[in-house]
């Protein structure tokens, strides 16, 4: 082995890093699943959401933004932990207005599907029922307010992908909410529907027009194997 | 209705239960405590309060079914506009409305709530069924999960929000 | 047990709930100075506010939105505004592979809401007696007196619900219709799961007949008579003027079986009718313009299906209505009861049109959806299991929801049940005694129309009916809930 590789165990499996990679980063390349709602594999990590916090050598930690460290002691799949991720599910479930039951994102949703795979049977938190604008005055994309999660993905596309400014957020705490950069709604700004920002979303915030539900139900991303099953396929069987 | 989607389990149910009311029979009220009440549907107006309540003392397990009972559902979409704006658009106006129309507001008609509200925040809930509907599957295993005294536990198939 | 309030003077029956029917209803009966029956009403005590909440949405979101107001027919909602989106999104015809599979969907969910209605809810009055017990006059019940109508039961919904979930991905609530199309065509291992049946499907709704027949025969003063009058009827037909219960033109006839109007396309509906709120109800009362709210009331669904087609394109679902039409002596058929009979023979075409869908290779065909140039305005009809059902939208520019207006199947029959109550309240009540046989009767007569009061999937529940007894005044003399 190199120097250049890193070492360290992840629910007691050993695994090995490349110097330079995040937490999450060593392993989805593994095999190993950490839950996470605002990391994508092609963004800059921006550790918005919390859901793949670990603990890590004792402290709780964001996988995304932690980088891998020789000999380190990752917790992952525990109990507390998976409360505490189910807990920010329900939150985000409650904020905002989640309809699965005719969401054209259902089915393809990282949010729902994260609550299928932490066991979320239902949110027992008040619902808040925002009501927040639907911004169609783009001829192609729908920014629907009301399912937008602050996972900040379509503003790092949209900055490091697209080379554009569309997104971003304004005010807040409870009040945080996404904004674009135009007076008139997002048919006003530069995005286009072949941006990588209109691709990203995990949910049914940003979504492209007359584009909904062409997807027979069982063949949607989610509904056959839970999410993570791609990165845990990836784990060579142990003998 | 999706409960008889066991099809012809519902045979083996009648031999495992005694079903002490469902809109297939008559029974109108209860007479007795039961072991296990299958709540359906969010809570718009008093009427529904009043049986989730009469549900709740009667019942010694409650399980809430299905996306109205656990969410209000499409029915809740209202709580984001309000009732009285729902109320005028229905009958005040639209192309097939004879005159001006009117709110109904007989006596005779429950008082409507001003949010559609999730059975859970009305009453304490011990179990939740998610699913719009849950499949007969899903409701046949959380009702013999009940019936033997275990846990519910649905498979991921079976475990869906829509 | 029986809850009686006596006060002094006034009087009102309640019933609450009506039992085996989808929803919530309610039925209020008032007295004269004379102490006869001078009024009965029907109360819906449900609201939604679909018209109004659907403001906003994307168009396309509407067939999978819509149908969640109702477990029982979703598919004739989700059908029905798919129709609507297709007008919306410039598509007049869509492809014989996207037309058929929303046909054979629309058979499966007849063919299933059908069976439900007659054995779950109705077979009971039927076979085991209006009067028979409470605890028995349920259908394990009937699947005990009579195991093979319960096998009936089960598997003609079972094998509904599977065409259902081979075409739209679920038994309850598919996805199969979007604008212009649809999302999948009949794999072959589904097709020839169903073939595998279809006969035996058949031949189980043509045994169910013949039985149901035979309570006829044996009951024939009660099954003419029972809360029945002469009305006018509603339905689409198809070109031909044959029974078709997913297209074609609003066709509408009064008693005497004189077209009142025919041909009408469904964008023109509202020249025709039109709807009138009562304060004590949530349900809408529509009736015909032309005549008026007191001649213009008519009634849909099975029976309605029956008489305002010339035949069934189907052979053993038409020599079936030959024969019920012979009922009517060369008139139209209008006993209340027939209802039940008619749905019986609209299960058989169901699953004679399944049959031949089943072997028709378009259903494997690739070419699922069209396109088109956007229109602002939409409308749709569709015959759904309880009858005709109106779905109409407009959309803005940006391809939000701006307006709708629905008329559901059991709107439509809204006045008819009220009369059939009232008729039912004077042969039944005596004094101010609200009897068992009442409120069984009652029931009954509300049954027989299926009404599919709200959110229908809501069964497992309470199924409300009170009856109140008023007096001239409007006071309560009485209120029964059955028990």
């Amino acid at each position: 082995m190199d120097d250049a590789t890193i070492r360290f165990t992840v629910d007691g499996i050993e695994i090995e890093a490349v110097a330079g990679q995040t937490v999450i980063e060593a392993c989805d390349a593994a095999g190993i699943y950490i839950p996470r709602l605002c990391h994508h594999p092609d963004l800059a990590p921006a550790g918005q959401c919390r859901v793949c916090t670990c603990t890590i050598n004792g402290r709780n930690g964001a996988a995304c933004v932690t980088p891998a460290m020789q000999g380190m002691v990752v917790e992952n799949e525990t109990k507390p932990l998976n409360d505490d991720r189910r807990a920010i599910i329900e939150m985000l479930f409650v904020e905002g207005n989640h309809p699965c039951v005719y969401c054209v994102a259902s089915g393809d949703c990282e949010l729902q599907a994260l609550g299928y795979r932490l066991g979320l049977d239902a949110p027992k938190q008040p619902y808040l029922w925002p009501g927040r604008p639907l911004d169609t005055t783009h001829p192609d994309i729908i920014l629907d307010h009301d399912r937008c999660i602050l996972c900040s993905r379509c503003i790092r596309a949209s900055r490091m992908e697209d080379g554009k400014t569309v997104f971003g957020f304004e005010g807040r705490g409870i009040a945080m909410r996404l904004n674009v950069d135009a007076q008139g709604g997002l048919g006003e700004t530069q995005m286009a529907a072949i941006d990588r920002a209109a691709s990203v979303c995990p949910v049914a915030c940003i979504v492209i027009k007359r584009d909904s539900y062409k997807v027979p139900n069982g063949k949607r991303r989610f509904d056959v194997s839970p999410i993570g099953s791609d990165i845990e396929a990836k784990r060579m069987p142990r003998t | 209705m999706s409960l008889l989607d066991i099809d012809e389990r519902i045979l083996e149910l009648a031999d495992l239960v005694d079903l002490d009311r469902s809109p297939f029979d008559d029974k109108k009220a209860f007479d007795r405590p039961v072991d296990v009440g299958f709540i359906e549907g969010g809570c718009a107006n008093e009427y529904n309060v009043r049986t989730l309540r009469d549900f709740r003392r009667h019942c010694r397990i409650l399980v809430s079914v299905g996306a109205c009972a656990i969410n209000g559902g499409v029915p809740a979409m209202r709580n984001t506009i309000g009732l009285k704006e729902c109320l005028e658009a229905v009958y005040l106006g639209g192309p097939t409305l004879e005159g001006g129309g009117m709110i109904p507001n007989d006596e005779d008609l429950p008082l409507m709530l001003d949010r559609v509200y999730p059975s859970h925040e009305v009453v304490r809930i011990d179990y939740f069924l998610p699913g719009c509907p849950p499949s007969g599957e899903a409701i046949w295993e959380g009702l013999s999960a009940l019936l033997t005294g275990r846990e519910p536990a649905l498979p991921y198939q079976l475990f869906k929000y829509e | 047990m029986t809850d009686i309030e006596l006060s002094r003077g006034p009087r009102k029956i309640v019933i609450d709930p009506v039992t085996r029917v989808e929803g919530h209803g309610k039925v209020t009966i008032r007295l004269n100075e004379a102490g006869e029956v001078e009024q009965a009403r029907f109360h819906v005590v449900e609201f939604r506010g679909f018209e109004r909440f659907i403001q906003g949405r994307m168009y396309w979101e509407v067939p999978v939105i819509v149908q969640r107001l109702c477990g029982i027919c979703p598919v004739s909602h989700h059908l029905g505004a798919a129709k609507a989106m297709d007008v919306i999104a410039g598509v007049d015809q869509v492809t014989p592979t996207a037309e058929k599979m929303r046909r054979l969907m629309h058979y499966g969910q007849v063919l299933q809401s059908n069976a439900v209605n007659f054995f779950h809810l109705a077979s009971p009055d039927l076979l085991l007696g209006f009067d028979a017990p409470v605890e028995q006059r349920n259908i394990i019940g009937v699947m005990n007196a009579f195991p093979e109508v319960g096998k009936w039961a089960i598997f003609i919904r079972k094998f509904g619900q599977q065409v259902i979930a081979a075409t739209g991905g679920r038994r309850i609530h598919p996805r199969l219709c979007v604008p212009g199309g649809v999302n999948q065509n009949l794999s072959i291992e589904n097709r020839d799961m169903l073939r595998k049946d279809v006969d035996q499907i058949v031949q189980w709704c043509r045994d169910a007949l013949e039985l149901h027949k035979s309570f006829v025969h044996s009951h024939e003063a009660l099954h003419e008579n029972f809360a029945s009058f002469p009305s006018s009827y509603m339905s689409l037909v198809g070109a031909d003027g044959g029974m078709d219960l997913y297209d074609g033109t609003l066709r509408a006839i009064d008693a005497d079986n004189t077209p009142i109007f025919e041909g009408v396309q469904p964008a023109d509906y509202a020249d025709y009718i039109v709807e009138e709120v009562r304060s004590w109800s949530y349900m809408k009362f529509p009736h015909i313009r032309s005549l008026g709210r007191e001649h213009g009331w008519y009634r849909v669904g099975p029976l309605a299906q029956l008489n305002c087609c010339a035949f069934i394109g189907t052979p053993i679902a038409n020599a079936a209505r030959t024969e019920f039409m012979a009922q009517g002596r060369g008139g139209l058929v209008h006993s209340t009861l027939s209802y039940h009979w008619a749905r019986l023979i609209c299960m058989i075409h169901c699953a004679e049109k399944i049959r031949e869908l089943l072997f028709d290779d378009d259903l494997q065909g690739t070419d699922l959806v069209l396109t088109g140039t956007r229109r602002p305005e939409g409308v749709a009809i569709i015959e759904a299991p309880r009858g005709t059902l109106i779905h109409h939208y407009t959309v803005d520019d940006n391809d939000q929801v701006s307006g709708a207006n629905l008329i559901v199947s059991t709107t439509n029959n809204n006045e008819a049940m009220n009369r059939s109550v009232k008729q039912v309240a004077v042969e039944y009540l005596t004094g101010h005694e609200i009897t068992e046989g009442l409120l069984n009767h009652i029931e009954v007569a509300i049954r027989a129309y299926d009404p599919c009061l709200s959110c229908a999937t809501h069964a497992i529940g309470q199924m409300p009916l009170v009856v109140t007894l008023e007096d001239a005044d409007g006071a309560v003399i009485a209120t029964r809930v059955k028990q």
